[in-house]
């Protein structure tokens, strides 16, 4: 009856793929988290650009001279009270504030306030914090009496920026950057979390529809429920597939195309030395660039990797939706309405968001030891695997693990199926775990 | 002919009660078979039994004479009392997808669907959802579906709920037409009229149980009990007084203007000859009929006694 199986797929997946909100998430998604993710330094361009006209009122006389205006704010400063200040600035329109500095500042460096007419901004707070604190610093170092201090301390400064090469891997030795690892891979567990989610919780919704509109009842007459349960979910699968293989197709043309033509000349030629196995530390100091930045734009633009990526995320994300879908398919088919599934979802629910909780520790440690076993039961495997491997994973363990979750899945859909046979012929009452339990049993 | 269906001894239990209780029942091929009973009496039970939807906890189904498998399915079409589509589907692509699971090649069901849409006058409906239409155009798709692969067995629960009496009769002289092709069609309802209108068989199911079982002429003259009517002019109390002996007066409502008429009741070993002869006799006969009572009159005798 592989025929059946095929008709039931062919029919999941075009009801779900041929809707625009369908291609709409499909296309709109990616770019939308492109947006997201440039919004900040877009925020920061365009916001602010106004700059603060900022009256002082200095009584210790040692702030003030040395404020620096600069294109957020510039310093005026007066010589009044600051009563008489605060009284004369408040006609003035183009005046947005008062600073007034106590006598103390130096000993108390709390002591200095701003008074505003409207409110002002966090950036702007800390642009004049930082400026008196340096005055404060320097006021401090000074009571030392220490000659050529202002030397000295620019010599004492260092900036060290570490660059990462892996000696484990069998191919030549890539520069790889901890934080786009951990930023990707915590990109990508994001993802999978709500494809788990969202495509689990969609087999489920449409195995209720099929049940409470009778649909059920005239396929079983020529269909086997297994048939019909492993229809629906490759049916969906597929369209899962679909859809993160666009987003994986988008994403290569976004790294070998859109970036690099984007990309300043200088830091391209750079990035695809670092490619070529150059030192990104040297380069990174020659070009005057930061060495974090370059790492991790050198693998963000390697297609090889970024396409590797994409296949694990592949594999990973079929095998956890098989997996939680069959779960799901299983609920759905032993209630009537979606209200009575929320109790026998927990269980289901439940280990994605712990996958979805370790996935934030591999930042701090891709291989420790509950990272590691997290990455390896099938319930959380998919999540944290995939949030692991672009930190650089050992091949066996990957391996292992896909094992492991499809043996699993295959265990689960044996399960599920025992369950939905039962399930989708029980009207009325609403089965409890313990119902679910004596069915699988039976 | 043969039984298309024979159930033997079919007992199904479920966890708290007794669906089918050693239930038998023989379904001669090219009939029309009524299975009646109140509402839970174990009639879908039986039908999803012969169905292989669910398996009997005891007795066996047999098919053509031979235990029914998975492959016979193919040859029975099923449409089940609580129906539904994909309400999100098109119509055509939805009876295509329908009929292409029960077997039949994606050229063969489109030939076969445009025929029956042709033939109901609903081409119209191709394109549309079915979350479209109403609940009677909605089983009118579901019944073509059910009929489309031309199997032997139908089987309808229930099939004229929701329909107005123009489609139900509509769907009655298709039922029919396809017996007259060579199907045998089991359904079940409690709508009595339709039994006698179309049913040559039945089987009556109650808590459970096969109570009553046979051809309907056979029951309803069984369950007769011997009264007849005999409609006459003339002089009514020496009627009454004339036949006494011979069998027992039930009624006899006289009417001054036209025809009276007597209901009599005839003992099984009478001569019926003899009591038409005093009748006869005595007024002007205009008929003499047996009262035959109605299915519903025997369905509720059954049900209740």
């Amino acid at each position: 009856m592989r025929k059946n199986i095929g008709l039931i797929i062919g029919r999941e997946f075009r009801e779900r793929v041929y809707k625009k909100s369908f291609i709409i998430t499909t296309i709109v998604m990616p770019l939308l988290m492109i947006l997201l993710s440039a919004a900040p330094t877009l925020i920061m361009e365009y916001a602010d650009s106004e700059t603060r006209q900022i009256t002082v009122v200095d009584e210790s006389n040692i702030i003030a001279p040395r404020l620096a205006s600069n294109k957020d704010v510039a310093f005026i400063i007066s010589n009044n009270d600051i009563a008489t200040t605060l009284v004369a600035t408040s006609q003035d329109e183009a005046n947005f504030g008062v600073l007034h500095i106590g006598k103390d500042i130096i000993e108390n460096p709390n002591n200095a306030r701003l008074y505003t007419t409207s409110s002002s901004s966090l950036m702007l707070e800390e642009e004049i914090a930082s400026q008196i604190e340096d005055v404060i610093e320097s006021e401090r170092l000074k009571a030392y009496n220490i000659e050529n201090i202002a030397e000295i301390l620019d010599k004492v400064k260092a900036s060290v920026h570490l660059t990462t090469l892996r000696t484990d891997k069998d191919e030549e030795s890539a520069a790889s950057s901890a934080i786009a690892s951990s930023i990707i891979g915590l990109i990508l567990g994001f993802l999978l979390y709500f494809i788990l989610v969202i495509y689990g919780a969609m087999v489920m919704q449409s195995v209720i529809e099929e049940k409470s509109s009778r649909i059920l009842e005239v396929m079983v007459s020529t269909v086997k429920p297994f048939e019909m349960l492993m229809g629906k979910i490759l049916g969906v699968a597929l369209v899962a597939a679909v859809q993160i293989a666009v987003w994986g197709v988008l994403l290569i043309v976004c790294s070998a195309v859109i970036m690099p033509a984007f990309m300043p000349d200088n830091i391209l030629d750079s990035v695809q030395q670092v490619q070529g196995g150059a030192d990104a530390a040297l380069l990174a100091t020659q070009q005057n660039i930061d060495p974090e930045m370059l790492t991790a734009l050198s693998s963000i633009l390697n297609t090889g990797h970024i396409a590797m990526i994409f296949a694990m995320v592949l594999l990973f994300t079929m095998g956890g939706f098989l997996l939680y879908s069959s779960l799901y398919a299983a609920v759905g088919a032993s209630v009537d309405q979606a209200q009575d599934a929320q109790q026998l979802t927990a269980p289901i629910t439940i280990p994605i968001i712990i996958a979805f909780v370790v996935t934030m520790m591999i930042m701090k440690d891709p291989n420790s030891p509950i990272v590691f076993w997290c990455s390896m039961i099938p319930f959380t495997s998919p999540i944290v695997m995939v949030a692991r491997i672009p930190s650089g994973i050992p091949a066996w363990e990957i391996a292992t693990s896909l094992v492991v979750l499809y043996a699993t899945f295959v265990l689960c859909v044996w399960g599920a199926a025992k369950i939905y046979k039962i399930g989708i012929f029980m009207h009325g009452s609403k089965p409890t775990l313990r119902d679910l339990w004596r069915w699988l049993k039976n | 002919m043969g039984n298309i269906i024979t159930a033997e001894h079919i007992t199904k239990r479920f966890s708290e009660h007794i669906a089918l209780d050693d239930v038998s029942v023989e379904i001669p091929r090219g009939s029309v078979y009524g299975l009646l009973g109140p509402n839970g009496a174990g009639k879908t039970t039986l039908i999803r039994t012969i169905n292989r939807i669910t398996l009997p906890d005891s007795g066996r189904i047999l098919f053509n004479d031979k235990p029914i498998t998975q492959q016979d399915i193919f040859r029975i079409g099923y449409l089940p009392e609580e129906r539904g589509l994909y309400r999100k589907m098109k119509v055509g692509e939805q009876a295509l997808f329908l009929a292409r699971l029960k077997g039949l090649s994606r050229h063969e069901a489109l030939v076969r669907l445009k025929e029956w849409f042709v033939r109901l006058g609903i081409e119209s409906w191709w394109d549309k959802k079915v979350e479209e239409l109403s609940k009677g155009m909605a089983q009118k798709i579901q019944f073509i579906v059910t009929v489309l692969h031309r199997p032997e067995l139908l089987i309808f629960d229930e099939p004229f709920s929701g329909f107005d009496p123009i489609n139900a009769n509509l769907l009655k002289e298709e039922i029919l037409r396809l017996r007259d092709e060579g199907a045998t069609v089991i359904f079940s309802t409690h709508n009595m009229s339709s039994v006698e209108e179309i049913c040559d068989h039945i089987t009556l199911i109650n808590k459970s149980r096969n109570i009553l079982s046979g051809k309907v002429d056979d029951i309803r003259r069984a369950h007769g009990g011997n009264t007849f009517a005999v409609q006459y002019k003339g002089d009514g109390k020496a009627l009454t007084e004339r036949v006494q002996g011979a069998c027992k007066v039930l009624e006899n409502e006289e009417s001054s203007t036209g025809f009276s008429t007597l209901k009599i009741h005839i003992e099984r070993n009478e001569d019926i000859r003899s009591v038409v002869a005093l009748i006869n006799d005595t007024v002007e006969m205009r008929q003499f009929t047996e009262t035959i009572p109605s299915m519903n009159d025997i369905f509720i005798q059954a049900v209740n006694g």
